[in-house]
């Protein structure tokens, strides 16, 4: 599932550019962070750690599918955001446009 | 002198020594005066005022303090259903909820919120997952509903779009398994006017045919030989410039090196569009003969219906103040609610007089009829819609020639811009036809809707409906913990 944004770029051309392949190493460092940060996040927040058996139970696999979603949701507006106030800040010239 | 100079010692004090509370705080620094007063109530205002904020304070404490426990109660009744087993490939019952704006109301989440505080807490508890959708427009839900409807049966006739959906882990369901899931899960309808909706869309969407229609594109020719726009002494036909009003395009595309601050937004990037954008694009097959609309529908997932008042206007606020002091009703009927639902016990609607049972006749009951005395509670004015839009398009027609004109003479530089004109530039031609076609849109969505919705219309019923849709009961006799009945857990 999160292959279809970089696998496109990599499986295509044959001999390796190395450019190519520093982006998709930085894209998976970033998939594998946001990947992570979701997991403890959600893990503490849903999934009590009294363990009584293996498997979990309705109510922390609701809670997980929905900290999962609101998880996903959120970053993507934050990441539009940023990216709209630095494209703002790029094309009126001054970087790290402070408020 | 002695006489006058022997007041007996023994009277500054009193007969006896001073016993007990008396006693104790003799010596605590207390003022002696303070000790021998007798006590005595406050004067007549302070008793009054006492009395007065101590009631309404209490009223208010025992109502909320009496809403925590019946919420309690009920959650305790469903707990024990959030702690079974899930495999780590199902999906738990997931139950879709529907809110629309009240008529003549300005906030258009109100049934929303309503759900949220009430009967939520309960799904919470029972682990039940929930879908929201709330009709931000009259009307709105309406149209959702037919288009998913439309949607449904292109597929089922083999004419659909393929969708681009991801495939996840035990996701390529076959449709089967889909309608299963929905048919255990479940519908919440919030009030009376989203049940006239739900029912007008589910009739829309069974009856009109499946030509995928573009509303945008049918006003923008509709308006276009409206002659608004027209000039007076030039023939020049001036084409309406439509591609324009659907899309700015995203900031994203248009940036020379996009810095992508999450991987998901590039995922949104480079995946393909959504479905939506593939039928517009490429032209769909003219059908060769259109298809019918099926004379029988399938099975409809349970509704539960929530009765809900919003209390509009001056004249209620003495009800708002009662129903501030009485919250404990409202979350008692949403929380019986949500217990039907999750009990799951359903029984058939009855839409026709003719097949109501006899213990439920009573001069045209039917469950059309539901929750039909807080129809008085719809703004009064919203009877008289149509005529407030008649007046606004009257208004915005008799001041659309200026600006058009002023548009015109700065486009072609007939004349310099003024002073205010460079400060505040007024609106180009495209931009207002731009505008027209979102108010006209939007003044033709809300007249169509005000037919339906209006105070004293009826839900709308079709005979195909008989026998297919179904309502969630109060569970009659059951205990906390007894499970066996329609339990779809």
């Amino acid at each position: 599932m999160f292959g279809l944004g970089g696998s496109s770029s990599a499986a295509s051309s044959g001999p390796v550019n190395p450019a190519q392949i520093e982006m998709a190493v930085a894209e998976l460092d970033m998939i594998t962070d946001v990947f992570n940060r979701l997991v403890s996040s959600c893990h503490a927040k849903c999934i009590s750690t009294r363990y009584s058996e293996p498997d979990l139970n309705k109510g922390e696999s609701v809670c997980v599918d929905r900290c999962v979603a609101k998880y996903f949701d959120v970053n993507k507006k934050v990441g539009e955001r940023l990216q709209t106030m630095g494209g703002v800040a790029q094309q009126s010239g001054s970087f790290g446009g402070g408020h | 002198m002695s006489s006058a100079q022997a007041p007996p010692p023994a009277s500054a004090a009193p007969a006896k020594p001073p016993s007990g509370l008396v006693a104790a705080l003799e010596y605590t620094g207390v003022p002696k005066s303070w000790l021998s007063k007798r006590p005595r109530l406050p004067s007549r205002n302070w008793m009054i005022f006492i009395s007065v904020v101590s009631s309404i304070t209490y009223l208010y404490v025992d109502d909320r303090r009496q809403c925590k426990a019946i919420r309690q109660e009920y959650i305790d009744k469903v707990k024990h259903l959030s702690e079974e087993k899930l495999d780590s490939l199902d999906m738990p019952r997931k139950i879709k909820v529907f809110a629309c704006k009240w008529p003549g109301d300005d906030e258009y989440d109100r049934s929303m919120k309503y759900f949220k505080k009430y009967v939520k807490p309960i799904f919470v508890a029972a682990a039940v997952d929930y879908e929201l959708h709330n009709g931000n427009q009259h009307g709105a839900l309406a149209h959702l509903l037919a288009n998913k409807i439309k949607e449904r049966r292109r597929e089922e006739a083999g004419i659909a779009t393929p969708s681009t959906s991801m495939a996840l882990p035990g996701h390529p369901q076959s449709p089967e398994q889909v309608r299963r899931k929905e048919l255990e899960g479940g519908t919440v309808i919030v009030g009376r006017h989203t049940f006239k909706e739900y029912m007008l869309g589910l009739r829309r969407g069974w009856t009109e045919d499946l030509a995928i229609v573009d509303e945008e594109r049918e006003l923008a020719k509709a308006l276009e030989d409206d002659g608004v726009f027209d000039e007076p002494e030039l023939p020049e036909t001036m084409h309406a410039d439509l591609g324009e009003s659907d899309a700015p395009a995203p900031a994203l595309n248009t940036q020379p090196s996009p810095i992508i601050f999450s991987p998901l937004q590039q995922m949104r990037q480079s995946a393909p569009l959504p479905p939506r954008t593939p039928a517009q694009t490429s032209s769909p097959p003219p059908f060769a003969a259109p298809v019918p609309p099926p004379d029988a529908i399938p099975t409809q997932p349970p509704i539960l219906l929530v009765p809900f008042v919003n209390r509009l206007g001056f004249f209620n606020v003495p009800m708002m103040i009662v129903d501030f002091f009485n919250e404990r009703r409202k979350v008692r009927e949403g929380a019986k609610a949500a217990y039907a639902l999750v009990i799951s016990q359903t029984r058939d609607m009855h839409g026709s007089s003719l097949n109501v049972p006899l213990e439920l006749q009573s001069a045209d009951a039917t469950d059309l009829d539901f929750d039909v005395e807080n129809e008085r509670y719809f703004r009064s004015s919203y009877a008289k819609r149509p005529e407030e839009i008649a007046k606004a398009r009257a208004n915005y027609y008799k001041e659309l020639p200026a600006k058009i004109t002023i548009a015109r003479e700065l486009a072609r530089g007939v004349r310099e811009p003024t002073k205010d004109e460079t400060a505040h530039p007024p609106p180009t031609e495209v931009e207002l036809r731009a505008e027209r076609m979102k108010k006209e849109k939007r003044w033709r969505e809300d007249e169509e809707a005000w037919k339906f919705l209006k105070a004293g219309e009826r839900v709308v019923w079709d005979e195909r409906f008989d026998g297919k849709l179904s309502l969630f009961v109060d569970p009659v006799g059951l205990g906390v913990g007894n499970l066996e009945m329609g339990d779809k857990v």
